[in-house]
C-alpha cells in the first residue's frame, strides 16, 4: 500500500493539464455530486407529460446538468396564453403549432451533449395498449404536471404494478399554490450529504494500531512541543483505556461520571494553551453517545427487500446490489472477525496536531479502513455469492464510507394517503395549513377534471370537494378557506414564478431520485407563495 | 452603447390577445390574503406593464432566471448590471449563455437573449460595476432585486439604498429584494430600506470564511487545503513579488498546484488536485440551476407582489435547504438599533484601557458583526488613523501603537470608515 501511496502524490505533479471542457462546464455540480452522480445523470431518460411552463422549467433544470434523454409528450398546440407564459416557446409565432415540438428545441439548445424529442400523443393514447405501457415503464422517471386526475390515476396504477416500475413525480399548480409527490417503490441512498451523523472514529473500539500509540504515550516525560501535539484522538483512546480499567470496563455512563471523565481530560493539560486538550475536551462526547452501530441502520438490517423476506438476491430484485451490501453490512458487524461495529469509514476530520502526527494517525486510520473493507468485500461474497460479483467496487467503497447514514426510503401510491381518513384528520389538526392547501389542489383536480376550463370552479364547489373527502362530520380549519379562494381566484393559472419555483423544487427531487445521492421528499411537498413557505404532509 | 441599441429598437411588438391569460387571473380579482388596497384590474396592469422600472443586479446564475420570471411576469422596463463576463464553468446554470458567449459580457448578452425571447420587453445592460453608477441613477427605478455572491456589493447597494430613503418623499424607498444561493441550499429576502431589517443588520448570520491559521500553513499542514493555501498565501508573494495572483489565469492555478502538489508531497500529504486548488483559491461555491430557480422565483414573485399589491410581500426571509427532502423556513428577520447602516444608534464596543489603536482595528475586522476590511478611525475633533491617502496614512500610522484610552475619553464616539462601504460606523467606546 506504500506503492499506492507514492503513486498518488507522484501522479499528482506530472504534466499539469487543465480539465477538459466538459469537467469545467460541469465544474460547480461536479463539486456536490461528483463523477458518480453526473455518470448516474447521463444515463438517465427521463419522460415529461405536457410542455407546460411549469414541465419546461423543469426540464430546463434537468437539461442544464446534463441528463442522458428527454421526451416531451404533449398532445396540444401553443394557444396564445402558452406563449405569453412559458419561455421555451418562440412567443406569438409558435401559437397553433404542437407544443411539444416546439419546445423541444429550445431545450436542447441549453445543452448540446443532451438527447430529446417530442412526442405528439396523449398520455392516455400510450396507455390504451401493451406497447405503450411498456414504452412509459421504459424510462427512468417519469414526471407530469397538472394531467388530469382520469389520466394521473391510470398512469399511477400502471407504475405502482411492478416494483421495478420507475419514479413518478405527480406535480400540481395553480396560481400561488402547489404541490409536487415522488410516487416510488424503493430509494436506496448510499450518500445522502447529511452531515448530522459523523462517522466513529472508534475512540471506544479501538483498533489496535491506534490502541498501541495511546499506550505507549508516555504522558509524563514527553518532549513540551510533542505533548501539545498530541491529537485529541489518541488523548481519549488513552484515556477511555484508563478509565475501563478503573471502573471494570465500563464507560462513563452518568452526567458525573461524564464530568469526571472531562475532569480527567483536562488533568493530562500541562500548559493552558494546549489547544489539543480543549479539542479533546470538546469531543469527550463521542465516548459515550458513539454507538457500535446507530439505531437508524441497524433498522436496515431486518429490513426485508420488497421481492420478499426470504426470496434469494436476484438481479430482478430492484436495488440488488445495495440489498446485498446491507446483508453484507449485517454480516460484518457480527462477525467475529469484525470490530463489532460498522466498518471505519477512514475519514479523518482536521485537528490540532504537527503534520508528522497527523500523517501518523491517518495513515493507520486508511490502512485500517482497508483491511476492513476487505473483510466486508469476503462477507459480500459469502452473503451473496451470486450478486457479489456485479457489484460495482466503487459502489462498495462509497456504501462502505458512508455506511453510517446510508438511507432506505419506501414510498407510497399516489393518492392513497388522501384515502386514509383518519390520518388527513390528524393531518389537518398537526400542520392545518399545509394539508388544508393539499386537500384544496385535490378538490381543484377533482372539478378540473369536470370541466378542464375552470368554468366549475368554485369556493363553494371547493369546500364542498374537500368536505366530501374529510368526510361531512370534520371540521375544517380556517386555512382552508386561505387555499380555496386563492384556487378559486385562479384555478387554471400557471404563474411564470410559480412554475420557475415548482420547476426549481421538482428538478431537485429529480436529480436525488436519479443519482440517489441526498434525500428526496417523503411525502406531499405542497407551496403556497403567497406567504412564501413549503411544508410537508403525508409522510 | 449598447443601451442607446436598445433605445432605438422600440418595441415593435404589441401585447396579442390573452398574452397575460394566466398572470391576468391573478390581477383581476383580489385572494382571501390579499391587501384592500390593490387595484384589480387594469390600473395594476398598467402600472406592470407600462410605468414600473424594475433594476437587477447580477446576471449570473440568480440574474439569468430573474430577467425571465420578470419579463414573462409583465415587467417590460428592466436594467441589469453586471461586471463579468461568461465563462464556461456558468453554463451549466447560467441557460441564457451559450458555449459561443464565452468571454462575452454577461449583461449585454442577457439583455439581448431576453428581448429576442419575449417580445416588447426592453432590458438595458450596464456592463460595469454597482459603485459606478449615482443616486440619480437608482432614484428611477421602483424596485432593486439583486442576485450576488459578493458579500461586499450587497453592503453597498444596502447602504446605498438606506442613504437614499428621504422621509419627506415615499417614492425615494426602494424596496430591496435579496437571493442567494449555495448547492441544494438558498435564501431570499425582502428589505424595505430603513423600515425592516437591512442586509447589515443581519452580517453575523453569513457563515464565517474558512481561514486557516498562518502558523498552520507555515509550520504544520494536515490537510491538501493547507499545502494550497501555502502556495497561493505565501509562495506566490515570495517568487513573484508584486504581480497579482489572477485566479482566472489557468497558468496561475497550474503554477499554484504544482507548488501545493511538491509541498503535500513532501510532508506525506495527498488529495491535493486541480479542482481542489482553484476551489480553495477562488473560494468557489457549489451551484446548480435547480436551486438558482428557486431562489429567483421566489426574488420575482416578490417582486411582482409588490409591485402589484396582488398578495402580501415576504416579511421578510425565507430559507430553504433542500438536502434532506424540502425544508424551508419564513421568518422575520428583526431590525437591528444599532446597525450602522439603518439603525441610527452607536455600537457600544466595551474595550481594555490597555489596547492599542492597532488591536481595535484588528477587532473591527474580525467582529462578524462588522467585518470592515481597511478601516479609517477618527473623531469630530482628531484623526486617528486613517488607511489613505499615503501623506496621511503615514501621518497618522504613529497612532497606531499608542493606547485607544490616551486618545479617546470613556463614552466618547469614534467614526469608522472604509472605502469600499458607502457608510459610516460610530462606535461608542467603554473601558473595562
Amino acid at each position: 500500500m506504500s506503492t499506492d501511496e507514492s503513486q498518488d502524490i507522484d501522479s499528482a505533479t506530472t504534466a499539469v493539464q487543465q480539465p477538459d471542457n466538459k469537467t469545467r462546464r460541469y465544474d460547480r455540480q461536479l463539486r456536490l455530486w461528483a463523477a458518480s452522480g453526473q455518470n448516474a445523470l447521463e444515463s438517465a431518460r427521463i419522460l415529461v407529460l405536457s410542455a407546460s411552463a411549469t414541465s419546461n422549467a423543469v426540464l430546463k433544470n434537468l437539461v442544464l446538468p446534463g441528463i442522458g434523454h428527454f421526451t416531451l409528450l404533449d398532445p396540444a398546440t401553443v394557444s396564445a396564453a402558452d406563449a405569453g407564459n412559458n419561455f421555451f416557446l418562440a412567443g406569438p409565432a409558435s401559437v397553433g403549432k404542437p407544443r411539444a415540438a416546439e419546445a423541444v428545441p429550445l431545450l436542447r439548445e441549453l445543452n448540446e451533449s443532451v438527447q430529446g424529442d417530442a412526442v405528439i400523443k396523449h398520455v392516455d393514447d400510450l396507455l390504451a395498449d401493451d406497447d405503450g405501457r411498456a414504452y412509459i415503464r421504459g424510462f427512468s422517471l417519469v414526471i407530469a404536471h397538472n394531467l388530469p386526475t382520469s389520466s394521473l390515476d391510470s398512469l399511477s396504477r400502471l407504475l405502482w404494478e411492478d416494483i421495478g416500475d420507475p419514479p413518478l413525480i405527480v406535480v400540481r399548480s395553480a396560481g400561488f399554490l402547489a404541490d409536487f409527490f415522488i410516487q416510488f417503490h424503493e430509494q436506496c441512498i448510499s450518500q445522502p450529504h447529511t452531515d448530522e451523523t459523523p462517522p466513529s472514529l472508534r475512540i471506544t473500539r479501538p483498533f489496535p494500531a491506534l490502541l498501541e500509540w495511546a499506550r505507549e504515550l508516555d504522558l509524563d516525560n514527553m518532549d513540551p512541543t510533542d505533548h501539545g501535539h498530541i491529537p485529541f484522538v489518541v488523548i481519549l483512546v488513552r484515556i477511555v483505556d484508563d478509565w475501563r480499567r478503573e471502573h471494570g470496563g465500563a464507560l462513563p455512563a452518568t452526567s458525573t461520571e461524564k464530568q469526571a471523565f472531562k475532569a480527567a481530560v483536562r488533568a493530562l493539560r500541562r500548559k493552558p494553551d494546549e489547544e489539543n486538550f480543549d479539542e479533546a475536551e470538546a469531543q469527550a462526547w463521542r465516548v459515550w453517545a458513539e454507538p457500535a452501530v446507530p439505531s437508524d441502520i441497524a433498522a436496515l438490517f431486518t429490513l426485508p427487500p420488497l421481492s420478499g423476506a426470504d426470496a434469494p438476491l436476484s438481479e430482478t430484485t430492484p436495488n440488488t446490489a445495495f440489498h446485498a451490501l446491507l446483508r453484507a453490512l449485517a454480516a460484518f458487524v457480527r462477525s467475529e472477525r469484525g470490530p463489532g461495529a460498522l466498518p471505519l469509514s477512514g475519514a479523518l476530520p482536521d485537528m490540532r496536531t504537527d503534520t508528522t502526527s497527523y500523517v501518523r494517525l491517518q495513515t493507520i486510520y486508511k490502512d485500517r479502513a482497508r483491511v476492513e473493507k476487505a473483510l466486508f468485500g469476503a462477507l459480500l461474497a459469502e452473503e451473496c455469492p451470486d450478486v457479489a460479483p456485479h457489484v460495482d467496487p466503487e459502489e462498495l467503497d462509497t456504501f462502505v464510507k458512508n455506511a453510517h447514514h446510508v438511507r432506505v426510503l419506501r414510498g407510497r401510491r399516489w393518492g392513497a394517503w388522501a384515502a386514509d381518513r383518519a390520518a388527513v384528520a390528524s393531518s389537518l389538526e398537526m400542520v392545518p395549513r399545509e394539508t388544508a392547501t393539499h386537500l384544496a389542489l385535490n378538490a381543484l383536480s377533482t372539478l378540473l377534471n369536470e370541466g378542464p376550463d375552470g368554468s366549475k370552479v368554485s369556493a363553494e364547489a371547493l369546500t364542498e370537494e374537500v368536505q366530501k373527502v374529510v368526510g361531512e362530520g370534520v371540521a375544517l380549519p380556517s386555512e382552508t378557506e386561505d387555499a380555496i379562494g386563492e384556487l378559486a381566484r385562479a384555478p387554471t393559472a400557471e404563474l411564470p414564478n410559480t412554475a420557475a419555483f415548482v420547476g426549481g423544487l421538482v428538478a431537485q427531487e429529480a436529480i436525488k431520485m436519479i443519482t440517489r445521492q441526498y434525500v428526496p421528499v417523503d411525502g406531499y411537498c405542497v407551496v403556497d407563495l403567497v406567504d412564501s413557505w413549503t411544508g410537508l404532509v403525508g409522510r | 452603447m449598447a443601451a442607446a441599441a436598445v433605445l432605438d429598437g422600440t418595441p415593435a411588438v404589441v401585447d396579442w390577445p390573452d398574452r397575460y391569460h394566466h398572470v391576468d387571473q391573478i390581477l383581476d380579482k383580489p385572494g382571501p390574503r390579499t391587501d384592500p388596497s390593490f387595484l384589480a384590474g387594469n390600473e395594476v396592469k398598467d402600472f406592470l406593464r407600462n410605468k414600473c422600472k424594475i433594476l437587477v443586479i447580477g446576471a449570473g446564475g440568480l440574474g439569468c432566471e430573474i430577467l425571465a420570471n420578470l419579463a414573462l411576469s409583465g415587467f417590460k422596463d428592466i436594467h441589469v448590471i453586471d461586471m463579468d463576463t461568461i465563462d464556461i464553468s456558468n453554463l451549466n446554470r447560467q441557460f441564457l449563455f451559450r458555449p459561443k458567449d464565452v468571454g462575452k459580457p454577461k449583461a449585454i448578452v442577457a439583455a439581448e437573449f431576453i428581448m429576442k425571447r419575449v417580445p416588447g420587453v426592453i432590458v438595458s445592460p450596464y456592463y460595469g460595476k454597482i459603485q459606478d453608477k449615482d443616486d440619480d441613477y437608482y432614484m428611477q427605478f421602483n424596485l432593486v432585486i439583486c442576485g450576488l455572491d459578493s458579500v461586499e456589493a450587497r453592503r453597498w447597494i444596502n447602504a446605498t439604498l438606506v442613504n437614499l430613503v428621504d422621509p419627506e418623499n415615499p417614492e425615494s424607498l426602494k424596496p430591496l429584494i435579496d437571493g442567494g444561493t449555495e448547492g441544494f441550499k438558498g435564501q431570499a429576502r425582502v428589505i424595505l430600506p430603513t423600515v425592516s431589517s437591512c442586509y447589515e443588520c443581519s452580517l453575523d448570520m453569513l457563515n464565517k470564511p474558512t481561514a486557516f491559521p498562518i502558523c498552520t500553513i507555515a509550520n504544520t499542514p494536515r490537510l491538501p487545503e493547507h499545502c494550497i493555501e501555502w502556495a497561493s498565501v505565501l509562495e506566490w508573494p515570495r517568487v513573484f513579488g508584486d504581480k497579482k495572483l489572477d485566479t482566472d489565469d489557468p497558468e496561475h492555478i497550474s503554477w499554484l498546484y504544482t507548488t501545493a502538489s511538491a509541498r503535500a508531497k513532501e510532508f506525506k500529504i495527498e488529495g491535493v488536485t486541480w479542482s481542489l486548488t482553484q476551489g480553495v483559491v477562488k473560494n468557489i461555491i457549489p451551484a446548480i440551476a435547480s436551486t438558482n430557480a428557486i431562489i429567483a422565483a421566489s426574488c420575482c414573485n416578490e417582486a411582482f407582489k409588490i409591485a402589484t399589491s396582488s398578495a402580501a410581500y415576504l416579511n421578510n426571509y425565507f430559507m430553504l435547504i433542500g438536502v434532506d427532502g424540502v425544508y424551508s423556513y419564513t421568518f422575520e428577520h428583526e431590525k437591528r438599533d444599532d446597525c450602522p447602516v439603518c439603525g441610527g444608534e452607536a455600537l457600544d464596543i466595551s474595550i481594555s484601557k490597555e489596547w492599542t489603536v492597532d488591536r481595535l482595528i484588528e477587532m473591527l475586522i474580525e467582529k462578524q458583526d462588522i467585518q470592515i476590511k481597511k478601516p479609517s478611525l477618527s473623531t469630530t475633533t482628531k484623526q486617528i488613523y486613517f488607511q489613505a491617502p499615503p501623506q496621511l496614512e503615514e501621518l497618522t500610522r504613529p497612532n497606531l501603537e499608542k493606547k485607544v484610552s490616551e486618545l479617546i475619553e470613556d463614552g466618547d464616539h469614534i467614526t469608522v470608515t472604509a472605502s469600499t462601504l458607502p457608510f459610516n460606523l460610530t462606535l461608542r467606546i467603554k473601558y473595562v
